[in-house]
């Protein structure tokens, strides 16, 4: 009877500490996210009382009626190859960098991941005024070299203001990759770095056979971490170009948003969001897959 | 950051002998520094100037005489008193709060057996990995229906329920590294979970929960989507909204616009700088430990 009591006891204590997590993250997160995929079914403006439902008719409409989502899908899908790229390889350079014993490095740490804490919204603001065509930052820089005739319209030219919007990203992320690289690193037994020396391993010997190896597992983190982050990509877009010029900047996340909350058309923007959640769940799954097999072979 | 090259190729002071590859890495990675750090210069120095001083002078000249009118002007224009007031409410609640349920939750999930909880923590772990813009409109939807758009539970509940997940999963692996003698005799004597909790748990991870703070009020200071949908009133706006808004409207007027920029991006790096270190260790704890 007693036993009985208090493992009723415990089960009672068990639900008040995860209780409140439970309700907030179940109320205003996970029935968002069911919330969303139903509303893809639906048509809906927003303030009707009723939500009508229209089968696969917003999907139909997205995929053969709008020309902005195949746009905005395009962009997406170049703007995460960019994001898979570049800012991990310059992470893992200026780690690879400033994990030698070097005068100054906490300074020179600080300094790249320094942006990682503005709020992108700022970056945005920031890189603006950097890429004014008059006065900002480049179009001064070019004309002090002698170029001021061949100054692009950095964000007003829809051949290049996407790459401009990237360059910006890049400025603003690199040094989260850096960090995870850099703790990364740690883990690099160095007895085996030593030895490869000892047996005559030059500088890149090192790294091919003893660093890159040991890195493997913070690499898959990066990699995902930054698609994670290149889906999401919807501040530095909104703030820098709005989409535009002519959507060649519009990514899925904002044509969403930009669909639901400014068009009212939720349904539609729904099912846009749906497709990227997806993506999202077609990235994500397999590496969570790998993770709990790296974790039950660890043990 | 004015150093020799000389000073440079002893770095650690135990060897004397100049290694020419790292003087030249050390160089490279000094200059790349150097560009990262030039649009602050630039912001800085704009910041200062008044608009003809803008237009007269180069990118990097430091202004001819200090304009800070532009920071006064800006806060004003920018009704910073209000955005800034707004951002200092939400996030002094939104993160101790927060992160004492995220414990509570992280605790009951790694110490104590919990019918579904395996499956409870997989849903708040794939929590960390959704894109939230997915969902800006059934929030949106969702926050009206509670008649709390436009207050400051309809911003804190939802951004507490998008902190969760993050903030339990590195306190999950946190707290199952405990040892499991430590609370078992605590258990035997009587205590109930909330003392363990409370009176062991807590003290213990102190490091993880400052680093979580730092990164959580950090996050909290930037946000900008779900504050764009779900605060409508400009009297409810936090500050990057205003910038946002500031941008819009005062573009033209160089000095306060980076004025505002400074002054939007100042209180989190202040805090970053002072912190830094709890908020790498923070950032890398849950992300490289596998």
């Amino acid at each position: 009877m007693h036993l009985r009591q208090s493992l009723g006891n415990a089960r009672v204590q068990g639900w008040a500490l995860l209780g409140p997590a439970v309700v907030i993250y179940g109320i205003f997160a996970l029935f968002p996210l069911l919330d969303v995929v139903v509303m893809s079914f639906q048509r809906w403006n927003g303030l009707d009382a009723n939500r009508v439902f229209v089968g696969l008719e917003n999907y139909r409409f997205i995929f053969a009626s709008d020309p902005v989502f195949w746009v905005a899908f395009k962009n997406t899908v170049i703007w995460t190859i960019l994001c898979l790229i570049f800012p991990p390889l310059v992470g893992l350079l200026l780690a690879l960098g400033l994990n030698q014993k070097l005068f100054g490095r906490g300074v020179l740490r600080a300094t790249y991941y320094l942006p990682v804490i503005i709020a992108s919204i700022a970056v945005a603001t920031m890189w603006r005024w950097m890429y004014d065509p008059f006065f900002g930052l480049f179009s001064q820089l070019m004309t002090n070299m002698g170029m001021a005739s061949s100054i692009p319209d950095w964000l007003g030219d829809r051949t290049i203001a996407l790459y401009c919007v990237f360059v910006a990203h890049l400025w603003h992320s690199v040094g989260f990759s850096m960090v995870l690289f850099l703790a990364g690193l740690q883990s690099v037994s160095q007895t085996l770095v030593e030895a490869s020396r000892i047996d005559g391993a030059g500088g890149w010997g090192v790294f091919r056979y003893v660093t890159l190896p040991a890195l493997r597992p913070t690499i898959t983190i990066v990699l995902v971490l930054s698609v994670i982050n290149s889906l999401k990509a919807f501040d530095i877009v909104y703030g820098l170009t709005g989409g535009g010029p002519a959507q060649s900047t519009q990514m899925l996340a904002l044509w969403a948003f930009t669909q639901a909350m400014q068009i009212f058309d939720y349904g539609r923007g729904a099912a846009i969001s749906v497709v990227l959640l997806l993506i999202t769940v077609a990235i994500v799954v397999p590496y969570l897959r790998w993770t709990q097999k790296q974790e039950e072979a660890a043990r | 950051m004015r150093v020799t090259t000389a000073e440079a190729s002893e770095p650690d002071g135990t060897t004397r002998r100049v290694d020419p590859v790292l003087v030249g890495l050390w160089i490279a990675l000094v200059l790349v520094a150097l560009i990262w750090l030039a649009p602050f210069v630039f912001m800085i120095f704009t910041s200062l100037k008044t608009n003809e001083a803008v237009m007269a002078t180069g990118a990097f000249t430091p202004p001819p005489e200090y304009a800070w009118h532009n920071y006064t002007e800006a806060w004003r224009r920018g009704r910073f008193d209000t955005t800034f007031s707004n951002s200092a409410v939400i996030a002094l609640i939104k993160v101790p709060l927060g992160l004492a349920i995220s414990a509570m939750a992280a605790y009951a999930l790694a110490r104590m057996s919990i019918p579904w909880g395996k499956a409870l923590l997989l849903v708040v772990l794939f929590g960390t990995m959704i894109p939230f813009q997915v969902m800006l409109a059934p929030l949106f939807t969702m926050v009206n229906r509670f008649d709390l758009i436009d207050t400051y539970p309809g911003i804190i509940l939802p951004y507490i329920a998008f902190g969760v997940p993050y903030q339990v999963f590195i306190l999950h692996g946190f707290f199952r590294a405990i040892p499991k003698e430590l609370s078992e005799a605590a258990l035997i004597d009587g205590a109930s979970h909330f003392t363990i909790f409370r009176r062991i748990f807590l003290p213990v991870s102190i490091p993880v929960l400052a680093a979580l703070f730092i990164l959580d009020f950090v996050a909290t200071w930037n946000e900008f989507a779900m504050a764009l949908v779900l605060l409508q009133n400009q009297n409810m706006w936090t500050l990057p909204l205003g910038l946002m808004s500031f941008q819009g409207q005062f573009s033209n007027d160089y000095g306060q616009l980076n004025a505002a920029i400074v002054m939007t991006v100042l209180p989190a790096t202040i805090v970053y700088l002072m912190f830094q270190r709890y908020f790498v260790s923070g950032l890398t704890s849950g992300a490289v430990k596998e």
